[in-house]
């Protein structure tokens, strides 16, 4: 009687030569950047010096950093004994208007962030600049939906500008409280363009970073402004740019920044003038929330 | 909630909080402390709002920080002393350890930063339940230990008392108010609980009642900051009149309620030769008393014919049970003129 053929096992070989083959230098990730807030944009060469030769010590700059962190601290000291955020409390409870931003002057813009698609490879551009006498802020720029050739990328066209965090005193993290107003007054002038507004809440788990409430901004184009008034409880939740099934209203007490950014898939040249952004209160407008919130799966 | 989850997490609270205080055992006492913390996460994150999240998880981790310390030190003092029994915890170290857990625990300063964030993530009833059930427990075995180690606990109590006067003063957001006003509150307990536990439990009773009036009558007007609360009087005109008398009894001024544990204390600090002490203590009920009087101020000196502070709400028939806010607003304004009764029946108790 014959024994039963054996199966037999797959060689190490095709393991082996599995290991072996070359991964591009792209993919090749060393140890120190596997961090996930560093990154490096397409094209920028590796950045491998480490922190301590990255400092630039200058006494002039320092000593302006001692000054504005401490005039900051005693404007904050000091704003506390007149009543929240520096204003007497009356003040706060009868606020109905509140210009946020506005563009008077160079350093308004560095308050702002652009990118577009250009950093994940695209040929999008985007520009911000003074308008006419620096009294607003122009967004100009090209759209380009054609995706980078990366062999992964289907879709790209994008352009953003976004507001920095405001910090206090010794670069701590500030918020925005605008508990006190419902709805967001911009006056803008655009072209026509369909962009969308980005709010970002502060969060507290790390998965929860790109988690944005974002409503849609219709621009007219024509050569008069345009005042746009959005209600909060209009702005619905996506993370990554993917709108959530579990809803939830945006919380007005922590706000850390605003964002505008085109997406219209129509490629050309854009441009968006803005006056300035600001919150009101509308007294007419009691909606909560505008969306309801479904279950996921609800129980039949 | 699906009721009959909601009944399991509520019977647990209840049967977290009379574990310890039912045991004379530490582990035991640690167990039901355990049991209050995890039956109270999911009525904080029922509502998966990411802030309620991020309460629910800074909730989750100051009480299993504080509760891995009780569970080292009373490890700790059954090594040193040889025994687990509660009133027997003799050896400072393990003492103190415990002290700060459950400091921890309760918020008391320093250790109170966390207590403000995770009640503003919170809806309004279970910030009431976290301002007030869930103190009950921790200071049980507080009052226990608290022979041992005087000075730190009147160290606390007046770190506490000013850090919540001060805390709270530049607040819009109600539910941050009430959170430093715990923090005050609790400090004048511990300040006095060396003295006298009768009085400790007395003040603590009492907070729980005004607390619990505050809450309530914030859940009925719908209201989470101070513009909401200044169109109270369009939703409600009697709980709006009523409002500032709470809020008045909160902040300890006679004819109130609130006044009675204050004025015992200070009493009581007096006769023990600790002038001082008292003189701080009642400053710093003058912090927490500008806070609620500019809660009180939003109430009622803010109704029309002014400026209107809030949108105008809806006139909707309000489901919540009355009972409960007409008797604790109640108790709060009008118990001061029976305290000696009071004194009689709580005195023996404790």
């Amino acid at each position: 009687m014959s024994l039963p053929k054996m199966t037999r096992l797959l060689s190490r070989r095709p393991l082996v030569s599995i290991q072996q083959q070359q991964l591009p230098p792209s993919t090749l990730v060393p140890g120190r950047t596997l961090i996930q807030s560093e990154y490096r944009r397409p094209g920028k060469p590796r950045d491998n010096e480490p922190p301590w030769q990255k400092i630039k010590f200058d006494l002039s700059k320092g000593l302006e950093g001692v000054k504005k962190h401490f005039t900051l601290l005693k404007n904050e000291l000091t704003g506390r004994w007149v009543g929240p955020e520096g204003k007497p409390i009356i003040e706060h409870m009868l606020e109905q208007n509140r210009v946020v931003w506005e563009f008077r002057g160079p350093e308004s813009l560095q308050q702002w962030t652009l990118s577009s698609d250009r950093e994940i490879g695209g040929q999008s551009e985007i520009y911000m600049e003074l308008g006419r006498n620096s009294t607003t802020c122009l967004l100009y720029g090209t759209l380009c939906s054609t995706p980078p050739r990366d062999g992964e990328t289907r879709y790209s066209g994008y352009c953003t500008a976004r507001s920095k965090q405001p910090l206090a005193s010794f670069d701590r993290k500030k918020h925005h409280d605008w508990s006190s107003f419902n709805c967001l007054h911009l006056r803008i002038r655009g072209d026509g363009r369909p962009w969308m507004v980005n709010i970002a809440t502060e969060t507290y788990f790390s998965h929860q970073k790109d988690d944005i409430y974002n409503y849609f901004m219709y621009t007219r184009g024509g050569p008069y402004w345009q005042d746009v008034k959005i209600p909060f409880s209009k702005f619905f939740l996506t993370h990554r740019g993917r709108i959530q099934d579990d809803q939830h209203p945006l919380w007005l007490d922590k706000i850390n920044t605003i964002g505008f950014t085109l997406g219209d898939n129509a490629d050309g040249p854009f441009q968006l003038e803005i006056d300035f952004i600001g919150v009101c209160k509308d007294y007419a407008h009691t909606e909560e929330f505008a969306y309801e919130k479904y279950k996921r799966n609800p129980e039949v | 909630m699906n009721p009959y989850v909601l009944s399991i997490l509520l019977m647990g609270l209840g049967l977290g909080t009379t574990v310890t205080f039912a045991s004379s055992h530490w582990l035991l006492a640690w167990m039901g402390l355990e049991m209050n913390t995890l039956a109270i996460l999911p009525l904080m994150a029922q509502h998966h709002h990411p802030r309620a999240v991020e309460a629910a998880t800074k909730y989750f981790l100051i009480q299993s920080a504080a509760a891995a310390t009780i569970l080292f030190a009373s490890s700790t003092n059954a090594w040193l002393s040889g025994q687990w029994d509660i009133q027997h915890i003799t050896h400072p170290l393990p003492t103190v350890m415990i002290t700060i857990a459950l400091s921890l625990k309760l918020g008391l300063a320093p250790l109170h930063a966390w207590l403000p964030e995770v009640v503003q993530g919170l809806d309004l009833t279970t910030g009431l339940v976290l301002s007030t059930w869930q103190k009950l427990a921790p200071f049980a075995l507080l009052l226990q230990i608290s022979p041992e180690i005087p000075l730190l606990i009147t160290s606390l109590g007046l770190i506490s008392m000013l850090a919540g006067g001060w805390g709270g003063l530049n607040h819009t957001q109600l539910r941050k108010v009430l959170a430093y006003s715990s923090v005050a509150h609790l400090g004048w307990m511990m300040v006095v609980m060396q003295f006298s536990t009768s009085l400790t439990a007395l003040a603590l009773l009492m907070y729980v009642i005004m607390t619990t009036s505050a809450f309530l009558t914030f859940k009925l007007l719908k209201s989470t900051d101070m513009n909401s609360l200044a169109m109270s009087w369009a939703k409600t005109p009697s709980v709006t009149a009523l409002a500032p008398m709470m809020l008045l009894s909160l902040g300890g001024l006679p004819p109130l309620s609130g006044f009675l544990p204050k004025w015992l204390i200070i009493q009581e600090l007096t006769k023990q030769e600790l002038g001082l002490v008292a003189t701080v203590a009642a400053l710093s009920a003058l912090l927490s008393l500008f806070f609620y009087l500019r809660v009180c101020y939003c109430l009622t000196f803010t109704s029309s014919p002014n400026n209107l502070a809030g949108v105008a709400p809806w006139r909707l028939e309000s489901k919540q049970i009355s009972l409960p806010l007409a008797t604790s607003t109640s108790l709060s304004i009008l118990l001061l003129p029976i305290s000696p009764a009071i004194l009689s029946l709580t005195l023996p108790l404790f």
